[in-house]
């Protein structure tokens, strides 16, 4: 799920875990009307990790496990996939942010859950507690869990997720498949040693337009040409490119043509 | 039920203020409600000093029945301690926002709401059973003659201080809900009888029999003062019924209250 900050991620998911009250709408979840005991069949982690600070890990968690019903050898389980177990016994407010954010997933990962949601989860990590995030996260979905993932880094979202979705102010402006972007037309990035190289890519009966950019011009291809007709065409004219790369389009750049699409009618579900 | 409670439980238990403030409530509880002797002791020596003599001995103290009254009634003094304690415990939830994790968890609004009014359940039971201990001790040891018909009267007194403490406790969880922050929760809770007061004070001549309705003023009614009557006055040596209807009238309210607000908050 992404959106820029304010775009309603935190609230939607509150909504869904019932922390907050929806003025209008319905959801279920598994097909069945939502309440507190579908609730413990999902993980959730919402903004930050939420715990006693005065308690220490393994209490936190058997907390939790009571509150949901969970047995207390999932505990000892869900420590060991975070790897926590040896910090268990430490008071909560004297962790690192890094191991907070992780007891958060093990809490959440008690009682076996068939969806998880994480929202931010590598929020205001180092780089080295983003990439043990992650992992960890790739590792819970290689399990066959669904994971919701609310964020507003794309190269994470790109990195981890199947499906996107985009909100904007409360909106859906759009869904789809991950490997959907990037397709489309196709852009290609063209430089070679020759003086009438802007006019020949001009000419080309599949350029859309050209635009300059560095060392070289990127040539926005028409529907149905690619980068191998762009080469022979140049070839035939006598050019050899010393530069040619075929630019896939990023989630970054779609993300921000949906929002700067500001009259874009929200998409259908 | 029972599993509600664990779950509050488990909060508390790994809390070193709560052990802190339960302690110092059950400890000073039992102190002053079993010095009683002492406290007379010291009236006595007071008096002799100026010219007057009091013969402990007639005032009887920890007589059975009188026992029940008096020292449900001194204990009711403290309960304020608890409602504190109450306090701490419900804004924690909010300043931590452990509420609302607690939610996402899978507890129901009601049931969080549930397993705070069963722990007040449990610390009125508890401070119940403390002070029926020592007021059984101390009149076994001070009555002059023990029979069983007055070991047995006003027992009635106990339901009502279980019925006192719990409507307290209560609001304090309901205040707790409704401001969220401990601080100024305490405050507010320490100045309810005052500003009860200062508002009774200002009723009407023709409204003045609705003092009794009034929330402070019912649960202080529950067990009248008893001292008077070594004064050869007279006084209510029993409990009154409109009383107790009025305060578990307000001891739903409180709860009623508390739970509409935690049902309609976003958390």
């Amino acid at each position: 799920m992404l959106g820029p900050n304010g775009s309603g991620k935190t609230t939607t998911l509150g909504m869904l875990m019932g922390v907050v009250n929806p003025s209008a709408g319905s959801f279920s979840w598994f097909g069945e009307a939502p309440s507190h005991l579908t609730r413990r069949r999902i993980g959730a982690v919402l903004e930050h990790p939420i715990f006693y600070p005065y308690l220490s890990g393994q209490k936190n968690l058997e907390l939790n496990a009571l509150i949901k019903g969970a047995s207390a050898a999932s505990i000892r389980k869900v420590l060991e996939i975070v790897e926590l177990s040896a910090r268990k016994d430490d008071k909560y407010k004297n962790y690192s942010l890094g191991m907070k954010q992780r007891l958060a997933i093990a809490s959440a990962l008690l009682n076996d859950p068939m969806i998880l949601i994480l929202d931010e989860p590598t929020n205001g990590l180092d780089p080295m507690g983003i990439a043990e995030i992650r992992e960890l996260i790739k590792r819970i979905a290689a399990d066959g869990k669904t994971i919701i993932l609310a964020s507003h880094l794309l190269d994470e979202v790109q990195k981890v997720c199947s499906h996107f979705a985009v909100l904007k102010r409360g909106k859906l402006m759009h869904y789809g498949p991950v490997d959907e972007v990037g397709k489309g037309e196709e852009l290609v990035e063209v430089a070679a040693f020759h003086d009438d190289l802007l006019v020949r890519l001009q000419e080309f009966a599949g350029t859309a337009s050209v635009k300059k950019e560095k060392s070289f011009f990127v040539v926005q291809m028409k529907d149905g040409f690619h980068s191998l007709e762009l080469n022979r065409y140049l070839f035939d004219k006598g050019i050899v490119a010393n530069h040619l790369a075929t630019r896939k389009k990023s989630l970054e750049s779609q993300f921000l043509e949906i929002l700067s699409d500001t009259d874009a009618t929200p998409a259908a579900r | 039920m029972l599993h509600l409670l664990r779950v509050d439980l488990k909060k508390l238990t790994g809390y070193r203020t709560f052990w802190v403030v339960c302690g110092l409530y059950f400890l000073t509880l039992a102190f002053v409600t079993a010095s009683g002797m002492e406290f007379l002791k010291w009236l006595a020596s007071k008096g002799a000093e100026f010219g007057t003599s009091i013969n402990i001995n007639r005032i009887p103290l920890y007589h059975f029945p009188d026992v029940w009254q008096n020292l449900v009634f001194i204990s009711g003094f403290f309960k304020l301690v608890l409602a504190i304690m109450v306090v701490i415990s419900i804004t924690n939830e909010y300043t931590y926002r452990t509420v609302r994790q607690n939610i996402i968890d899978g507890l129901s609004r009601w049931e969080f709401l549930q397993s705070k009014m069963l722990t007040n359940l449990l610390l009125s039971l508890m401070s119940v059973a403390m002070v029926f201990i020592i007021a059984m001790a101390t009149g076994f040891i001070y009555s002059p003659v023990l029979r069983v018909e007055d070991v047995l009267a006003d027992l009635e007194f106990f339901p009502a201080y279980f019925l006192e403490i719990f409507a307290f406790l209560s609001y304090a969880l309901m205040l707790g809900v409704l401001v969220q922050r401990s601080g100024l929760t305490i405050i507010l809770l320490m100045l309810s009888h005052m500003i009860e007061a200062i508002i009774k004070v200002n009723l009407p001549v023709a409204i003045e029999d609705a003092k009794m309705i009034f929330p402070m003023e019912s649960i202080s009614n529950l067990v009248a003062m008893p001292f008077a009557r070594y004064a050869f006055q007279e006084i209510q040596d029993y409990v009154k019924i409109s009383s107790v209807a009025i305060a578990l009238v307000w001891t739903i309210i409180f709860n009623g209250i508390a739970y509409w607000r935690l049902k309609a908050a976003d958390i």
